[in-house]
């Protein structure tokens, strides 16, 4: 992530939860924060608590935060940032969590008079995790159509092309769902099992190699004992732990969007 | 097939949210949590992804290297054993963040000795973002997630049955090599731990015999090594050259070891003096009557060693002799023995310290911040008065100081004061390379301590040449340690790590028997001029040894 893409972030983070930002210039962002975002991102309980008790006059904190060094930013008092800094991580945190589970419409053209049907889709965006002693993460962005059970891959770009809103337009209606949400979430994690099936395994295989390898070693090591002492159990607990492959799909964000069809 | 593990949190608020229709979030959050998942997420299984995280920190191409061999080719088990100095530290929070950013390592156990663990503490955090914290409360094993702790606290109850219970995903232990013999408590300790993710740092991983290596190596990987008595049978007494080649290639599986001469990279200087100091009358005529008791087998009978420590503490102050002048007659019960009357005497008399003297010279000619290590607590007390008569700041340094306290007295001679007064603990876990001057106002014995002390200025980091000024009193013990052993070997000038292969080459506990033999028990100067011979020349032998081709356990 360069550093530029961390201001865009940064702007687009505190703009979207309606902080005001003071100043934003080449390098930096003086953003005051909203007294729900204090509470995120601050850390300080015991002074909230302390205002809700006493009814005090909240007075939400102002967060300079640096991300490029210039003539500007050298003299200025402000927590620098970069990828690695705890403050970004506490923010995509605090992002994934507030962008979590949504609903849209995607607007009709003005012109169009007549009412138009805005059929239902189930979008998910998950991370597909293959993990042993290594790891390795993909994204899969899938959409589902509630109606005929289509589904289609990089969904979430189509959707970036689209003009999406929270309210369902005027001379719009919706069509009922025959699949629900449940058992779309079904379908998906059908159509990801399958996904994955399909993808090479080697990874897992030479995983259960190196497992096995230890093993042996282990069992070599304690050969001829009788009554195998706990050290025996505890190292092989150990190794399972880490050389056992696993896939662990986790959901990034996912919700319903109403669109128009398309042929 | 592997398993797959399907999100269920996820699916569940959702439902709920949709039967509640809301909250939702904004298109943007939505697409800001996708962005952020996508930055975090790491398509491959091979290369670093630490250093993205970390660009105020310039890893060296070794320390990357290792990095990346323990975490693809060792699977994150590994012996981190570079000689002192490439950055140990510097490695091991690589691959622990390393492991962080991937998700494979969430709760971490990191066992150091005490004087180094708020130097981990501060590392880790400033330098990599880990948020490790010291074990203070014993409610730290179970809240925190990353615990830098000693391993003489985390061995005791209760703690030791609170650390049984937690899930380690990683254990670090630096200093590795005290875990040698598996009888210790210290080894069993460790050997229960469950080690998914494991580093055992060490700059020394044998100091004397190979059953050392073995205990390590099965701490980490039982078996790799065979079992004890396969090991024994294979690699005991009778091993071929054959079997020493496969142990090496077995061993390195496990080990990573950098030499400074491998890693390229230019050290500063070591520019080594000698300086001779005349007694005064009176200080001479202390010396004497200490050595005049060697002829007085009433009094030190079965204990040579004292007259050794009181010739040394002569030679560096007369409070240092005091102290222990006075915890002998204290065990006399009153009864003073005659010829401690004449010591004491002698002491009253004596009004000048030609070694502090001359170490007052030198600090106002350096006009720089210098370092003084002696041995002895009541010698670094009266420099410290006597510097101060002079109007010299100093700061004094012991290795029983609280962790805290170390590093504040760090941070004032850094920021306030001209010296720096070490007793030896003092030398261990304590960086101080902003300083380029060290006098060594008495000599330690062990050479590995006498490293240890320069090794506090000349590390990686130190820009300029290092100067070292050894003190030592014309016609005392001191003496003949200085010429005979470390000038004949130049050991002052050899590079760290050629030292640790003589080192290892010899049993050193014995070195100190030797010098005792030699100093106490020659008949005549002669003798003992032959005797000291014979040390030089054994250490010499070790270190054809070590620079012989037969190196054991070399990457």
């Amino acid at each position: 992530m360069q550093q530029h893409e961390i201001q865009q972030f940064l702007e687009r983070y505190f703009r979207a939860n309606e902080c005001d930002i003071i100043e934003a210039d080449d390098g930096y962002i003086k953003v005051q924060l909203s007294v729900e975002m204090d509470k995120e991102l601050m850390n300080r309980p015991f002074y909230w608590h302390y205002i809700e008790r006493t009814g005090g006059a909240p007075a939400p904190m102002q967060l300079t935060l640096i991300t490029k060094q210039t003539e500007k930013t050298n003299s200025q008092e402000g927590e620098r940032l970069h990828f690695g800094s705890p403050r970004l991580h506490q923010i995509f945190r605090s992002a994934q969590k507030r962008g979590s589970f949504i609903r849209l419409y995607e607007e009709a053209a003005s012109s169009e008079q007549s009412h138009i049907p805005l059929h239902p889709w189930l979008g998910l965006n998950v991370k597909i995790a293959y993990q042993c002693d290594r790891k390795k993460d993909s994204l899969l962005s899938l959409g589902l159509h509630l109606i005929s059970g289509t589904i289609i891959e990089q969904f979430h770009d189509r959707l970036q092309k689209l003009k999406l809103i929270p309210k369902i337009p005027d001379y719009c209606f919706t069509i009922s769902p025959l699949i629900q949400p449940m058992s779309g979430i079904r379908r998906l994690e059908q159509y990801i099992r399958r996904r994955i099936s399909e993808d090479d395994h080697t990874w897992a295989e030479q995983a259960k190699e190196r497992w096995a390898e230890d093993l042996a070693l282990l069992d070599h090591f304690y050969e001829g004992v009788e009554e195998k002492p706990e050290c025996y159990y505890i190292e092989k607990e150990a190794l399972e732990e880490q050389y056992k492959p696993r896939i662990i799909v986790s959901v990034i964000n996912g919700g319903i969007f109403y669109l128009h069809s398309r042929t | 097939m592997v398993d797959i593990e399907m999100d269920e949190t996820w699916k569940k608020e959702f439902i709920e949210r949709v039967e509640k229709d809301g909250p939702w979030a904004s298109w943007e959050m939505y697409e800001l949590a996708l962005e952020a998942a996508m930055h975090l997420s790491v398509p491959e299984f091979d290369g670093l992804q630490a250093p993205k995280h970390l660009p105020h920190l310039t890893p060296l191409p070794h320390q990357l290297e290792v990095a990346r061999q323990v975490v693809e080719h060792m699977n994150g088990k590994a012996i981190l054993a570079d000689e002192v100095g490439l950055g140990k530290t510097i490695e091991a929070g690589l691959i622990l963040k390393e492991y962080m950013i991937r998700g494979l390592v969430k709760k971490v156990l990191i066992l150091v000795p005490a004087s180094l663990v708020s130097q981990w503490v501060m590392e880790l955090n400033e330098k990599f973002f880990i948020p490790a914290v010291q074990q203070k409360k014993s409610y730290v094993w179970e809240q925190c997630d990353v615990v830098v702790s000693s391993i003489d606290t985390a061995k005791k109850s209760p703690h030791r049955e609170i650390i049984y219970k937690q899930q380690y995903d990683m254990v670090i232990i630096d200093e590795a090599h005290k875990l040698k013999n598996n009888k210790t408590k210290n080894y069993q300790f460790v050997q229960h731990l469950k080690k998914k993710f494991c580093l055992l740092l060490t700059a020394t991983p044998i100091q004397n015999r190979i059953e050392e290596m073995f205990n390590l190596v099965s701490l980490l990987k039982p078996g790799h090594l065979g079992n004890a008595e396969y090991f024994a049978k294979t690699y005991g007494k009778t091993r071929t050259l054959q079997t020493n080649e496969h142990l090496k290639a077995l061993v390195n599986k496990v080990m990573i070891r950098n030499r400074r001469v491998d890693t390229g990279i230019e050290w500063s200087k070591r520019h080594v003096k000698t300086v001779l100091i005349e007694f005064t009358k009176e200080e001479r005529e202390l010396y004497e009557a200490v050595q005049a008791l060697k002829y007085d087998g009433t009094l030190l009978l079965g204990q040579p060693f004292s007259l050794i420590t009181m010739l040394r503490e002569a030679c560096s102050s007369r409070e240092a002799l005091f102290v222990t002048v006075k915890n002998m007659l204290d065990k006399h019960d009153g009864k003073i023995p005659d010829p401690f009357h004449k010591i004491m005497e002698k002491i009253n008399a004596v009004s000048t310290n030609s070694k502090a003297e001359k170490a007052l010279q030198l600090i106002q000619s350096i006009q720089e911040k210098v370092i003084i290590f002696t041995e002895y607590r009541a010698t670094q007390l009266y420099l410290q008065w006597f510097l101060k008569q002079h109007g010299i700041s100093s700061v004094p340094f012991r290795g029983g100081f609280k962790r805290g306290k170390k590093d504040w007295m760090k941070e004032l001679f850094k920021n306030h004061a001209q010296v720096f007064i070490a007793t030896e603990a003092g030398g261990e876990g304590i960086n101080l390379q902003f300083c380029r001057h060290v006098i060594n106002y008495d000599l330690p014995w062990n050479p590995m301590r006498l490293e240890q002390r320069i090794g506090r200025v000349h590390r990686l980091g130190q820009t300029s040449d290092v100067y070292i000024y050894n003190f030592a009193v014309k016609n005392t013990v001191e003496e003949h340690i200085l010429t005979l052993l470390y000038e004949k070997i130049r050991l002052f000038e050899r590079v760290v790590g050629q030292l640790d292969d003589i080192l290892a080459k010899m049993n050193f506990a014995n070195l100190e028997h030797y010098l005792q033999d030699a100093l106490l028990n020659s008949q005549s100067e002669g003798e003992m001029k032959i005797k000291m011979e014979n040390i030089t020349a054994m250490i010499e032998l070790a270190n054809q040894f070590a620079k012989g081709g037969e190196q054991y356990a070399a990457t």
